[in-house]
């Protein structure tokens, strides 16, 4: 929040003050200096991007012809390098559209190097990936499917299979106005029925639009301490409960990245394409997350502020699925975060909260408010590319 | 008054005129050039063994699924014996995999490009990559293999043993593949060591003459490296295996080709030239080591040797008037000549290159106090 202040501070003060002044109370944590947007509920729908209209509709709702197709191409494992597996593959509904193992799933022969995020809300946040360096879910998409340990997709087989689906090329027809799938508007197609995945009426939601009963009495005394003693809303505010901002918390490396052969590949491999300096390259042991987006050295080590929705089906925790459980998120705040920091990036925010087990309870119980039902949706059955009607023998 | 273009032009002229006064130039005038034994090719033979590794370990894929081997098989001719070539996983080919016996002889200098369009002929360093990275052949992040090599202990040693020391990169991947296709040559050819049967001298005088095959296929590897027609049939699998076809459409689509939905037909060297009056033009093949190669053509739809002489005798296949290379008429061969012409061609093939290739350890074991060492 600092940061931003100060540089835009001029604008926010008013902002700030008329929110107040609606009653959608700011909070100031004890010792905190500054002030955190207050939690709110979530708008009934992400924002729809100008360039790229769907219905303003969300999941249980029926979807428009253009999350329809998405749907199917999230599905499709044809949006990928060899064609075993699809966006569907890493964010699955059984595993909170996310993945159930602490790294996600690496295209085979590779293993990947960070926890899975879910899908579900992603419409609502303005930073995609763990250091936020994905601008928009149409932007995202491309970059998941063609990276060489996630999909290994490129553009031009990708586009060419989505061309022998009849079904695919009807159904571009009824959407995009013509039968010739571009790749591009696939990303389009799969980022409006992300937006679909959507859940803005969680019993969180009821509550702070006025339904007092909406949440346990327990879950409301976790509701002060996350905005009180525990100061968890220092980092986790907003309607998603993120600032979207980057800290190192100190959460420990995986522990294959010293035992297995695949994982150091991978390391190596990260560091070397995301562009470091040789001498980076050669001492490479870390994930060196916002460091590889601004090459600034304070930044080593951060990544964005977890959002807190839908958390209960999205299991394990932190960058690298190091927490297994709520209980253990919370006592690793408890202790004031990890001790991973060899470059001295570790947040100041973080410090021992002495939280009773009863606070504990609490917060956990709040937490819970955060996810509504699960969102199961089944795979639909995708469309098979088929063979061309008109071939003839040359005469 | 300097012209800084006088040296070179003096020097081209000098060279011509050598060349012609040793009769060796492919001059028009003179006729297409002369059949001959292959010269020796020099390679590193630590390199080569590095390479020969390489060539057929699955790691050097996306997926570490196929290798180079997998479509240019050790046991098959360093091609594979099916019309049309295998490719990445997710994709099938939409071409006959050429033979890599020899390829070595092909790119910079000797104006022979690869490729059945002929789209590439630089250096064996840039195939290899165009392979490796290609999305339908080998589809891998360049990188990605660089970082499995070098958790493999044994490829470390190698290296460290070929390049002076230096460790796995991939740049020394595409330096060490290029040793061992050297290193893949024509042994003991009987044409080449002057052993011709009777039978193959007499095919040997209907190739330069009566059915006129020199006229395309000459030089030392028996072609002129350029594009004709010749009206080979469609192979009907590349567009009735939508796998195939979609293969097809991507390769277009990589070279540009903008109306690369509505082709029934491969359109050949018009991909590299965009120009229609080469449609359906391919590379004149080399012609050694057919003997392990079959089945034959751009897209294999000619199953052996004596059907592909059958073919050029009826004067090649159909195509749309004006099209087809004006050379392709009907041969009117005898079943002798025929047959002495298949001998011929036989003559041409060496000893069987063939071998069991290393199966490779795929594990990557963990490197010990990783935190400590060195990347």
């Amino acid at each position: 929040m600092n940061r931003l202040l100060r540089i835009r501070g001029a604008w926010l003060v008013p902002v700030v003050f008329a929110l107040l002044a609606l009653g959608a109370a700011g909070a100031y944590a004890e010792g905190d200096p500054d002030m955190d947007p207050a939690l709110a509920p979530l708008p009934p729908h992400p924002p729809i991007p100008s360039d790229n209209k769907s219905a303003p509709t969300v999941y249980p709702a029926k979807m428009d012809a253009k999350q329809e197709l998405g749907y199917l191409l999230f599905f499709d494992t044809k949006l990928s390098g060899d064609g075993s597996l699809g966006c569907v593959t890493c964010h699955h509904p059984d595993q909170g559209w996310g993945f159930g193992d602490p790294i996600s799933r690496g295209y085979p022969g590779t293993v990947h190097w960070r926890n899975s995020h879910t899908a579900v809300n992603s419409g609502y946040l303005n930073k995609l990936f763990w250091t936020g360096n994905s601008p928009s879910l149409e932007a995202q998409a491309p970059a998941a499917a063609g990276g060489g340990v996630a999909g290994n997709g490129s553009n031009d087989m990708m586009e060419s299979r989505m061309w022998m689906v009849p079904e695919y090329r009807n159904r571009w027809k009824q959407v995009f106005g013509h039968s010739w799938p571009t790749i591009t508007e696939a990303w389009d197609a799969i980022a409006a029925y992300e937006r679909y995945l959507s859940q803005p009426n969680t019993s969180f939601d009821r509550f702070l639009k006025g339904d007092k009963k909406a949440i346990s009495e327990a879950a409301q005394r976790g509701k002060k301490l996350f905005e009180g003693k525990a100061n968890c809303i220092e980092c986790h505010n907003g309607p998603m409960l993120t600032d979207e901002k980057m800290y190192n918390l100190g959460v420990p490396n995986p522990q294959e990245w010293s035992e297995a052969g695949l994982h150091q590949i991978t390391v190596r491999w990260q560091n070397y394409q995301r562009g470091v300096a040789e001498k980076l390259y050669r001492e490479g042991k870390h994930d060196l997350g916002l460091y590889y987006e601004s090459k600034d050295e304070q930044d080593k080590m951060k990544f964005r502020t977890a959002p807190l929705r839908y958390l209960k089906f999205t299991a394990p925790y932190m960058h690298t699925g190091a927490l297994f459980t709520l209980e253990e998120v919370i006592d690793f705040y408890n202790e004031g975060g990890g001790k991973n920091d060899p470059y001295g990036t570790k947040t100041k925010v973080l410090k021992p909260l002495n939280l009773t087990d009863q606070e504990k309870k609490d917060l956990v119980a709040f937490l819970d408010t955060l996810s509504g039902e699960e969102i199961k949706m089944p795979a639909p059955k995708i469309p098979p590319i088929e063979a061309v009607a008109d071939w003839q023998p040359r005469k | 008054m300097k012209f800084p273009f006088m040296p070179r032009l003096s020097k081209v002229l000098a060279a011509a005129l050598a060349a012609t006064a040793l009769g060796a130039a492919p001059l028009s005038w003179a006729g297409p050039p002369d059949i001959g034994p292959l010269p020796e090719i020099k390679f590193d033979a630590k390199k080569a063994a590095l390479g020969k590794r390489l060539f057929s370990d699955p790691r050097l894929s996306g997926d570490a699924a196929i290798s180079c081997a997998s479509c240019h098989d050790p046991k098959e001719g360093f091609t594979k014996h099916v019309p049309l070539g295998l490719a990445y996983p997710g994709s099938d080919h939409f071409r006959n995999a050429p033979t890599l016996i020899n390829t070595a002889h092909k790119g910079g200098k000797s104006g022979i490009p690869w490729h059945w369009d002929g789209r590439l002929g630089t250096s064996l360093n840039d195939m290899t990559r165009d392979m490796l990275t290609e999305s339908y052949v080998m589809n891998i992040d360049m990188r990605i293999m660089q970082e499995r090599l070098k958790q493999d202990p044994v490829y470390v040693q190698m290296f460290k043993d070929a390049w002076d020391g230096k460790e796995p990169a991939n740049g020394r991947v595409r330096d060490s593949i290029p040793e061992f296709l050297k290193s893949l040559v024509s042994k003991n050819v009987p044409f080449d060591q002057g052993k011709l049967s009777s039978d193959a001298k007499a095919g040997m005088e209907l190739f330069k003459g009566k059915a006129g095959c020199i006229n395309c296929h000459n030089g030392v590897l028996f072609t002129d490296g350029k594009p004709h027609n010749t009206g080979v049939p469609e192979n009907p699998e590349v567009f009735k295996n939508p796998a195939r076809h979609l293969t097809y459409i991507t390769f277009m689509f990589s070279l540009g080709v903008e109306d690369r939905f509505n082709w029934r037909r491969d359109i050949g060297y018009m991909t590299v030239s965009h120009d229609e009056a080469d449609l359906g033009k391919f590379v004149t093949p080399g012609l050694r080591e057919l003997k392990y190669t079959a089945p034959y053509m751009h897209n294999g739809m000619i199953a052996t040797l004596d059907d592909v002489v059958e073919f050029y005798n009826q004067g090649g296949g159909e195509d749309r008037p004006g099209l087809k290379d004006g050379l392709m008429k009907p041969l009117g061969l005898s079943a002798a000549e025929k047959k002495s012409l298949v001998a011929f061609l036989l003559s041409l093939s060496g000893d069987d290159l063939a071998y069991e290739p290393e199966k490779p350890n795929l594990s990557y074991p963990a490197i010990p106090n990783w935190y400590e060492a060195k990347n």
